[in-house]
């Protein structure tokens, strides 16, 4: 039972392991992202879209499957933890063969493989040794080192350069899972959210995507906030001043803009919007007295009072950003300040009289004439605020430890070639010495072959140079 | 000898040259005079006609050396090449020193580094590689490139900010290189088909099967009534017409869609005919097949120059917004482009029909096309995968995250893998040949979509390209 059992699990793994496995796997995953790109999902979407998009019947019917937020089902997250696992299983199947090749080379060829092997080339010698030294020289001038293999009846050579491409599909397979991992790591511990501030605010508390909120060990306060814009009027930064506050101390602080963020504790804060609130932060006035006198200038808060003379007093009362008159009231349009009215309350205390100021004057409803003082305006402050994009990924540095990891692996798999030389001294057809050389590589084979019939002219060429009398017999290159 | 040559090929060449010599000639004198009043040489817009004289002047040369195979063709057309990639650099470099950034934030500034990236390429494919008719393919799309620069909004717009970032640049760079490389990977998958003794009727097959899939993304947008709709477009400020941030008004208009099903129906024809050749084991079908994508060219040139007409002058309403609004040709990049794109497949499809035993002749060996194509993709992938790692690098810092499923960042995940199921089946299973350069050119469809069919079809965040 238990070896059925065993060997069950064996074949799932093989299974697991196999190229069409892989496949398939892959196939599914480009159907069903196809899929998340052409049908609504859900996060990207407002509902009132999605109902008018498609019928009731059909959304349920997408809702219940998870169509409608494919990247998030749990089937397509076990789809690539299937995908995972089918590199895992096909790394680790193929493995140790790879690992026999890589850590125990192949260093002196046997009659068989001399036989079969496609780029091969003999040469005809006199003396052994001195055509090894020959090849030697040879193989040391086109960048290849040669080991001197020893064997009880044999001296030959073998050189290798490059091993490293034998393991570079491992590299990026395994830099693919440490993605995979950060991703998994991410949607497991990870979290989105937002916070908005008013320059001074603090705050620990972060809205989170999904509606929840979450609160921070520390708080965030916005010092400053702003935009600068081109000289056309479109906007050209938006950046916010912004403290890290633990326990009531600053801990630090940074100016923040898009594309770069404040980063504490593995806590991210970006600059995602910036905005007005519609609300006033400071209004200056001159305040001239109508009877004559000296003028003054004043700065009012929101329901702020402040006395003019022993007597009179002005408070601000409301603020309207974008004005509009209807039917003798004074309405709010919108909250951009285009268009802005203040009123103003002025009492006397003497007379227990209040007058309604309005600026700028609204016929109508404005009693500025009634006013002991007249008022100028010379500045107006709006409150703006800063919205904060707030993520937490802690599975984002084994995701760009993959990228980097994955870079250095396909360089490898594409462009560094592992080969391999044999130059074996045998005994010919006819008899007499010849040097047999042997070649191989991993990849780019014809390349390779053209290498290695420089190579061969090079041995050549070293075995005429010692002794001149030797002859040169041409070289019979086969596989080329 | 020389004589077997000549009957070989009757026209000397020297007729050709001399003629688009003296038009070259002729057009840049014109704009010598037009400089001279203006006084300011070596603006962009003067190099970049230049380029695209020197670009016309390539094509038309590479065109007739891929219709005679005559070889002097290809050596002035070489020339004229260099020519316009002199100017066409120094465009780039005029607008780069202009805008302080390197020339990717707008759809004006990509196609100018695209054209840029294509006749580069094209001179490298043919000095390194020796494909002499690359030519014949790139140059007419590197001069539609061009004329379409001409309708868009070529002024230096700052940045907002989220573009500001370098992260971007080599985003877009490495796309750039990556589907050019995508591209190139796909010409040579083709011409080791025609290498492999692929039957040319299959070629027919395919081009209309790829001119029926172009038709039906258009058609995607017909109305009700014959209507196609098409994104607004303010001639003055050159810039489409929005109805809220980040969307399009699209005005309908009328009677071209109609005229669109038509032109479905006449690309369509051929491969029924094929079909039918197929199953009546008829060739008469397939010579009426040849002849229909005769018939469906001159219709599509009909459709596009009724498009060009219906969106030059005319306010069109809008479904969605009450009010006429006028539109152009540049407010719908994608569909101009695929439109040319069709016309372009089915001529290069007549030129194999006509010209098959030279373009075999001219051609190198399949062994050596199947593994240039293999080269090139595994050149591509690794651009892909740094491209996308780049990308994603530039949302975590712009965005917060470094992947957010949308579709432009999924289809790129798509072709990524479609390219890696590529590498494995060759590297395992020992694919060459046939099935190898099928899944080239399925990779470089996925790129296609990728580049223009997510743009136009489906939503998303990539709003900028």
């Amino acid at each position: 039972m238990a070896l059925t059992l065993r060997s069950l699990a064996r074949q799932t793994w093989q299974t697991f392991g196999s190229i069409k496995t892989g496949v398939v796997l892959i196939i599914l995953v480009v159907i069903f992202s196809a899929a998340g790109t052409v049908i609504l999902q859900r996060p990207m979407t407002d509902p009132q879209d999605m109902e008018r998009a498609y019928s009731p019947a059909m959304l349920r019917l997408l809702d219940a499957t998870g169509l409608t937020d494919v990247f998030h089902a749990p089937w397509f997250v076990a789809l690539l933890i299937l995908v995972s696992l089918s590199i895992i299983a096909a790394s680790v199947e193929r493995f140790p063969n790879a690992w026999r090749h890589f850590a125990r080379p192949y260093k002196s060829p046997d009659e068989v493989f001399r036989r079969v092997l496609p780029t091969q080339a003999q040469i005809a010698i006199q003396n052994d040794e001195q055509a090894l030294s020959a090849a030697e020289r040879a193989l040391a001038r086109s960048g290849f080192k040669a080991e001197h293999i020893v064997r009880t009846e044999s001296f030959s050579l073998f050189s290798e350069r490059h091993l490293i491409s034998e393991m570079a599909v491992y590299i990026v397979h395994v830099s693919l899972l440490l993605i995979f991992l950060g991703g998994i790591v991410d949607a497991l511990w990870g979290w989105r959210g937002s916070v908005t501030l008013n320059p001074g605010m603090s705050s620990n508390h972060v809205e989170l995507r999904n509606g929840a909120t979450r609160t921070l060990p520390f708080s965030i306060r916005c010092d400053s906030t702003g935009e600068d814009t081109y000289t056309d009027g479109t906007p050209k930064r938006y950046w916010s001043k912004l403290a890290v506050v633990d326990k009531g101390r600053e801990i630090s602080h940074k100016e923040i803009v898009v594309n770069q963020p404040l980063v504490h504790r593995g806590v991210r804060f970006y600059q995602a919007s910036y905005g007005r609130t519609g609300k006033l932060a400071t209004l200056t006035v001159n305040a001239i007295p109508t009877q004559g006198g000296e003028s003054q200038e004043i700065s009012l808060a929101m329901n702020q009072v402040i006395a003019l003379s022993g007597d009179t007093s002005v408070q601000l009362v409301e603020f309207i950003p974008d004005f509009v008159v209807q039917d003798g009231r004074v309405y709010a349009r919108s909250n951009d300040v285009v268009n802005p009215a203040v009123h103003l309350i002025v009492t006397s205390k003497k007379s227990n009289a209040s007058v309604n100021y309005w600026l700028p004057e609204i016929p109508g409803i404005a009693e500025n004439a009634l006013s002991p003082y007249t008022f100028e305006p010379k500045s107006l402050k709006t409150e703006v605020f800063t919205g904060l994009e707030v993520s937490h990924e802690p599975g984002q540095w084994s995701v760009w430890a993959g990228v980097v990891l994955m870079a250095i692996g396909l360089t490898f798999v594409f462009y560094v070639v592992h080969a391999r030389i044999w130059v074996v001294p045998v005994e010919a057809s006819n008899g007499s010495r010849a040097l047999w050389i042997g070649g191989s590589a991993n990849r780019n084979r014809d390349a390779f072959e053209e290498a290695f019939i420089k190579l061969v002219e090079a041995i050549q060429e070293e075995l005429k140079t010692p002794s001149a009398e030797a002859q040169t017999p041409a070289a019979s290159i086969a596989g080329s | 000898m020389s004589r077997a040559k000549l009957e070989q090929h009757p026209a000397t060449g020297t007729t050709l040259v001399v003629l688009v010599g003296l038009s070259i000639a002729f057009l840049l004198f014109m704009a010598f005079l037009n400089v001279v009043k203006n006084g300011d040489i070596l603006s962009e817009a003067n190099l970049l006609y230049a380029a695209l004289v020197f670009y016309a002047g390539a094509g038309a040369l590479y065109l007739g050396f891929g219709v005679t195979g005559t070889g002097s063709y290809v050596r002035f057309a070489s020339l004229a090449t260099w020519a316009g990639l002199v100017a066409n650099t120094g465009a780039v470099a005029h607008r780069w020193y202009e805008a302080g950034h390197p020339p990717f934030a707008s759809l004006y500034e990509m196609l100018l580094s695209f054209v840029w990236t294509l006749a580069a390429l094209t001179l490298i494919a043919e000095k390194r590689y020796g494909v002499k008719v690359i030519g014949t393919v790139t140059m007419p799309v590197a001069i539609v490139g061009v004329v379409l620069m001409q309708l868009l909004r070529s002024e230096v717009r700052p940045l907002v900010p989220a573009l500001q970032s370098t992260w971007l640049h080599v985003h877009v760079t490495l796309a750039m290189l990556a589907y050019a490389a995508c591209a190139l990977s796909f010409a040579l998958a083709l011409m080791f088909l025609i290498q492999d003794r692929m039957k040319t009727e299959t070629f027919l097959a395919a081009t209309s099967v790829f001119t029926m899939g172009i038709y039906a993304a258009i058609l995607s947008r017909f109305e009700r009534w014959g209507g196609l709709n098409v994104v607004a477009w303010d001639a003055v400020n050159k810039s489409e017409v929005f109805i809220s941030r980040g969307v399009r008004v699209f005005v309908t208009i009328p009677d071209l869609g109609w005229l669109m099903l038509l032109v479905f129906a006449a690309v369509a024809a051929p491969l029924v005919l094929y079909i039918l050749s197929q199953v009546k084991q008829n060739e008469l079908f397939l010579s009426l097949a040849n002849r229909a994508v005769f018939i469906s060219i001159l219709l599509q040139a009909l459709a596009l120059l009724f498009f060009q007409l219906r969106t030059r002058d005319g306010l069109y309403p809008s479904l969605d917004v009450e009010g006429l609004y006028p539109t152009s040709l540049a407010a719908s990049p994608f569909i101009l482009s695929a439109l040319v794109g069709a016309i372009f497949a089915n001529l290069l499809y007549l030129l194999l029909l006509w010209r098959r035993q030279d373009l075999e002749r001219l051609l190198p060996d399949r062994e050596v096309l199947d593994r240039i194509t293999y080269k090139t993709i595994g050149v591509a992938f690794p651009l892909l995968t740094l491209m996308i790692a780049a990308g994603a690098y530039w949302a975590n810092r712009a965005w917060g995250s470094y992947w957010n499923w949308d579709p432009k960042e999924t289809w790129a995940a798509i072709t990524w893998l479609v390219y890696a199921g590529y590498l494995h089946m060759r590297i395992t299973r020992g694919w060459r040949g046939r099935r190898a350069a099928y899944f080239a050119i399925l990779g470089f469809a996925v790129v296609m979509f990728t580049f223009f069919g997510v743009t136009y079809l489906l939503p998303g965040l990539h709003s900028y390209a």
